[in-house]
């Protein structure tokens, strides 16, 4: 298996089709994980690794052995598969993420805990603070 | 920015005060001194802060600000913060070096201390009373406020009466009104947040738009930081801010005062700032580093130590957080990621309840696909055990169906009580980028601790559920939770049982001076930035009043 075959193998048993959600490989490349990869530099070393493990048992058992024996490697995979999935366009739109969108509101606008008695109510329970005059 | 930092001070010049940190500690010290004439120099480790480099608006951001925006310097890894040896803590500590400080990264939630956070031997026979009440600080709260541009809403009775917040509270989203109605449906304490974020634009401030990446640097330049808030004032003052300044000791004469400090600049060169003040603004780690880095041969436990007490009685908040998913949409990557709601409910000691002082939970949105999966990370909101296939596969389309978008977290902020064992040393092996020792942790979450956490997310649970929680994840106490520093130089009138007086004068060194939050004798339970910048501009205020009585070398 190349590192590509090996790494979309691994990928794919991370995040397989499940419901209305694709696997990793029906949205995402190779090209895109590295893509990720170009944003941390500090997990490259581990992804090399990572990709370089024997897949040919299974992706599942590959995949325990390097939770075991290469926590680094491990880990630089799965944040780059996970990561690498969730930037995907198509698949914020499936789970409906706009992103840390910019959100406008009128600052002035009389909120709603004000209006429907919320607030009345926390204020009607009382003083909780201790006060501590002459102490 | 559009202010351009004036250049270093001519070799020799001694200034009026140098300022060790441009978090907000020492920009407050920075701007006031100078608006009274006085001549300062900030020295600053880390840069002034790039707005491009604050990667929330792209969408790599979960995957790059893991990394470049963690808030523990170890992970990291970049050369202007000093490493942190954590071998020998429960919790590590949190933190940013740059101008604006560790508040570049922070959550903004924007919170006085109590009354009786002041007087917590009269009230609770443990620990100290401070020198000084929530009365006497309470102008100086509300003018930092006023530098700020703080939104909330005034009327909490959890607080004495107070005026307006400058700006109205931020809206509290649905994450915020589901965090209510379960505190209204246990008939508990929760106000709409105050936060350190202007809602509409102010100075260089421009107007929060909820992007929720608070805690990864606001790349809206919404989020209150000294960097926007303070330095131009500061700068157009006269103060003088060199960055990449590493200090690495303070220098004393034969009287045993202060001199300036001895700093490393952006080259590697060791230079020396002379001064007539020396006031340190480096945090609950770094002023007792520092300090134990000072003092040469004829101080070998550290200097303005002779009570001992430097680098004792650390507390850094031991932290819980319940994940809390619900049905229907929260839209819970929405901001502010600070605090939408808050609770003090239990606030305030009730002894019945096995452990003394309490605790201020805040409720906050739970953030982007990623970081709610729980599979990657620093697992903050999940349990630690359990096999890698419990968070992927089936598993990780399950939980970001359950949770995000759908879910809230309510953080809950114990106080911690002071310790003398629980301490910053400086490690016998790890050194920062220019070879200095890096400070060491050494810290236990004490019984009361954990009995307070225990207790607070028991009833968390509850109230989370009466809002019709389908599942809840908690975390206690969380490791990486160390973003509150305190009480390394406490202050006190015993000069034998306290590092500085009340005025943040060092009892040995008069002319050195600590204004962060080392030097508070207890922790409250709130976030302590307002504390912090209220006591700064205090004893700023007063060491002006008083510079001509001031001994100096
Ligand atoms: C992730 C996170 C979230 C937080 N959220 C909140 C919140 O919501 N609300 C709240 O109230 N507080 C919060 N805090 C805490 C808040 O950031 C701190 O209380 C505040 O920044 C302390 O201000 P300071 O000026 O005392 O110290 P700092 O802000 O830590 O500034 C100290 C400065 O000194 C510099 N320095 C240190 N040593 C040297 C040296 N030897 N030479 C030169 N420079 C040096 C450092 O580089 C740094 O810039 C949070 C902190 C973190 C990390
Ligand atoms: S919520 Fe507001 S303050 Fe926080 S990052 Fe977004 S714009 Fe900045």
């Amino acid at each position: 298996m190349s590192g590509e075959q090996t790494y979309l193998a691994l990928a794919d048993f991370l995040i397989p089709a499940h419901g209305k959600m694709p696997k990793f490989s029906d949205v995402c490349s190779y090209a895109d994980a590295t893509t990720a990869l170009d944003f941390r530099d500090d997990l490259k070393e581990g992804f090399v690794r990572a990709v370089a493990v024997d897949a040919a048992g299974g992706a599942e058992p590959a995949l325990e052995k390097l939770n075991r024996e290469d926590g680094p490697a491990f880990s630089a995979v799965t944040t780059i598969t996970i990561a690498a999935y969730y930037m995907n366009p198509r698949v914020r739109e499936l789970i409906g993420y706009p992103g840390q969108e910019n959100v406008q509101y009128d600052s002035k606008a009389v909120q709603p805990y004000l209006t429907d008695g919320t607030l009345t109510k926390v204020i009607a329970r009382g003083r909780k603070y201790r006060p501590t005059p002459g102490l | 920015m559009s202010v351009a930092p004036k250049s270093r001070p001519s070799r020799d010049e001694e200034v009026d005060v140098v300022i060790v940190g441009a978090g907000p500690s020492g920009s407050v010290a920075a701007l006031h001194l100078a608006r009274a004439g006085v001549s300062v120099v900030v020295l600053e480790q880390g840069e002034w802060p790039d707005y491009n480099d604050y990667t929330g608006a792209r969408p790599e951001h979960e995957l790059v600000s893991t990394k470049l925006w963690h808030p523990n310097p170890n992970v990291r890894d970049n050369p202007n913060d000093y490493p942190v040896d954590t071998s020998t803590t429960d919790i590590n500590p949190l933190m940013f070096a740059g101008v604006g400080g560790s508040a570049t990264l922070y959550g903004a939630q924007w919170m006085h201390f109590l009354p009786s956070d002041f007087r917590v031997r009269s009230m609770d026979g443990v620990a100290d009373d401070w020198p000084f009440t929530y009365e006497d600080l309470l102008p100086y709260f509300l003018e930092v406020e006023r530098e700020v541009g703080v939104s909330g809403l005034a009327g909490d009775p959890a607080f004495p009466p107070r005026p307006a917040y400058p700006f109205p509270a931020l809206p509290i989203g649905s994450v915020g009104q589901r965090g209510a109605l379960g505190m209204e449906r246990m008939g508990w304490h929760w106000w709409p947040g105050s936060n350190a974020i202007p809602s509409e634009k102010f100075g260089e401030l421009n107007a929060c738009v909820r992007r929720g990446v608070c805690l990864t640097g606001c790349p809206e330049g919404a989020k209150s930081t000294t960097d926007r808030s303070h330095w131009p004032l500061a700068i157009k003052a006269g103060a003088r801010l060199v960055v990449r300044a590493r200090v690495k000791e303070v220098e004393t004469n034969d009287q045993g005062l202060a001199t300036g400090v001895v700093y490393i600049d952006a080259n590697g060169r060791e230079r020396r700032q002379r001064a007539k003040i020396v006031i340190l603004c480096a945090n609950g780690v770094g002023t007792p580093r520092l300090l134990l880095m000072s003092g040469g041969a004829k101080h070998p436990d550290g200097l303005a130590n002779s009570s001992g007490l430097v680098g004792r009685r650390l507390m850094m908040h031991p932290f819980a957080s319940v994940l809390a998913s619900y049905e229907d949409p929260l839209d819970s990557w929405r901001g502010p990621f600070g605090q939408q709601v808050y609770s003090h409910e239990f606030y305030e000691t009730d002894e019945r309840r096995g452990f003394v002082r309490g605790s201020k939970w805040n409720c906050m949105p739970s953030g982007g696909p990623v970081g709610v999966s729980g599979a990657i990370g620093s697992k903050v909101y999940v349990a630690e055990e359990g096999r890698f296939q419990d968070f992927w596969g089936g598993n990780l389309h399950d939980n970001v169906a359950r949770r995000f978008g759908h879910s809230l977290i309510w953080g809950i902020v114990g106080e911690d009580l002071p310790e003398e064992n629980n301490q910053v040393v400086l490690s016998k092996d790890l050194t920062d980028s220019d070879g200095l020792p890096a400070p060491q942790i050494v810290y236990k979450v004490n019984e009361n601790s954990n009995r307070l956490l225990k207790f607070n997310i028991d009833r968390c649970l509850e109230s989370v559920r009466a809002a019709g929680a389908i599942e809840t994840l908690v975390s206690v106490p969380v490791r990486e939770s160390g973003w509150h520093l305190i009480g390394t130089t406490v202050m006190g009138d015993d000069p034998k049982r306290s590092v500085v007086d009340q005025w943040g004068a060092c009892h040995d060194v008069p002319n050195l001076y600590i204004l962060d939050a080392s030097t508070f004798p207890t922790s409250g339970a709130t976030n302590p930035t307002a504390t912090i910048m209220a006591v700064a501009l205090r004893n700023t205020r007063r060491m002006i009043a008083e510079r001509r009585n001031q001994k100096v070398a």
